[in-house]
């Protein structure tokens, strides 16, 4: 039986978990849950995670969610993942699992919920919340630091200095990769004083290309409209003298 | 040959905890090293040389430094010998398991833990301001930890704890009607359980 595994490419850790399957060449079915529709509310994906998030994954028998759990799960599970992946090594290992913890209350909190309250809430039927948005700004620019300085020290391109990318980088960067949603002065402003995390980003891009941009498509796609709304706006304010926010933050 | 496994904690911290229990449970020969986060040991240069991040709890194992609690555990199921597999399963399924809770533990419990801590403290909010001010004034470090988490996890607490500012507002009308009266103050009941 295929693995499924059930994700929004919306939503950054299901996107980790896709690209991760495509490049080790993973045999899958990726089973759709529209987060806008609200879909994972529905008694069948209930029955698959009770918490009702995605990503979540369906292996024969086995029901698995959150998105670390599942990348090792799949990087132990399945033969022929490289082992750069998720290393053998119990020290290499170790600090792989550190910065993934780390990353649930720092770069995840932080990103998510700066893209949220700035941008993304009204499509999930939520409000934006100014409060929040500050608040999360504060974590994300601390943790684009603390990536900067720290995880990105050392002799390779990569998280904890190594030459090779580990779960790690591809859940890091996935997670970035949603602040291309924000309007472009926004995001030169918050990535721009961070030239290693810039680099980082696109190595892993190209280490993982085609399947990075493909899975990426559906936020590319939001971005460009998105973008599009924002200079119409302009063109609208210039046009009859309102000064105003390009974005409105409330 | 590896060192000594080197632990460094406070043991006012729950992760900091539930690693030196880890260690003692399972027969590991470490040494526990005490760092103070009221007194800042953790800003110190020292430490920052053990975890840059300044956090506890952190390990150090010959070459290996380490931090997050979970990969701290994780790590020292596998690396020493003689733990009982029940502590973190070989078997691949039931790791996924127990990794998956681990990780929601990080977005939910854990700001569970600190908070259902401050909650007990905040009943203490339904007092007169007198006692409650006699009580708590000299726990300035514990006054500033409830402001830190109760800014973390607003709006949520302040909403969970409505109940008991409307309590408290409530028996503050009782206390002045019965001074009023000049009625004996008999026992309120300040701390209900919520």
């Amino acid at each position: 039986m295929k693995l499924k595994v059930y994700a929004d490419r919306m939503s950054q850790p299901s996107r980790a978990i896709l690209i991760f399957c495509k490049v080790n060449g993973i045999d899958f079915e990726e089973i759709h849950i529209e987060l806008s529709k609200r879909q994972q509310l529905s008694p069948e994906f209930q029955a698959i995670n009770p918490f009702k998030k995605v990503p979540a994954i369906v292996d024969g028998r086995f029901k698995l969610f959150e998105s670390h759990a599942i990348l090792i799960y799949i990087a132990s599970a399945f033969p022929g993942v490289a082992d750069h992946w998720y290393p053998a090594d119990a020290s290499r290992k170790a600090k792989i699992h550190a910065v993934l913890d780390w990353h649930h209350l720092n770069l995840r909190r932080g990103a998510a919920g700066f893209v949220l309250n700035t941008v993304l809430a009204p499509f999930l039927g939520l409000p934006l919340n100014k409060e929040a948005a500050a608040e999360a700004e504060k974590v994300l620019t601390s943790s684009l630091s603390t990536i900067e300085n720290i995880w990105l020290k050392g002799d390779g391109q990569y998280l904890l200095g190594g030459f090779r990318p580990s779960i790690a980088d591809l859940s890091l960067v996935c997670e970035i990769m949603q602040l291309q949603l924000l309007d472009e002065k926004e995001h030169d402003r918050i990535l721009g004083p961070h030239k290693k995390v810039q680099t980082w980003i696109a190595s892993t891009r190209n280490a993982t290309k085609p399947h990075f941009d493909e899975v990426h498509n559906v936020l590319y796609k939001l971005k460009l409209r998105l973008s599009l709304k924002q200079s119409s706006q302009a063109d609208g304010e210039r046009k009859s003298g309102i000064k105003g926010p390009i974005i409105s933050k409330m | 040959m590896m060192g000594k496994l080197k632990v460094y904690a406070d043991r006012m911290s729950q992760p900091c905890r539930a690693v030196l229990i880890f260690c003692r449970l399972n027969g590991i020969d470490f040494e526990e090293i005490k760092v103070d986060i009221s007194k800042r040991h953790h800003l110190s240069p020292e430490f920052t040389e053990v975890n840059p991040l300044q956090k506890v709890p952190a390990i150090l194992h010959g070459n290996l430094n380490l931090f997050e609690s979970h990969a701290i555990l994780v790590y020292l199921s596998s690396a020493f010998p003689g733990i009982a597999d029940h502590w973190y399963p070989t078997d691949v399924f039931r790791r996924a398991k127990i990794n998956s809770v681990l990780d929601w533990h990080h977005s939910n419990l854990r700001y569970g833990a600190d908070l259902s801590l401050v909650c007990e403290l905040t009943q203490l909010e339904v007092l007169d301001e007198k006692d409650r001010g006699r009580i708590l004034s000299p726990y300035k470090k514990v006054l500033g930890w409830i402001e830190d988490t109760r800014t973390a996890t607003n709006p949520h607490f302040e909403e969970m704890h409505n109940i008991l500012y409307r309590a408290k507002k409530k028996f503050q009308q009782q206390r002045s009607r019965i001074a009023e009266s000049g009625t004996e103050a008999s026992n309120m009941g300040g701390h209900s359980k919520m």
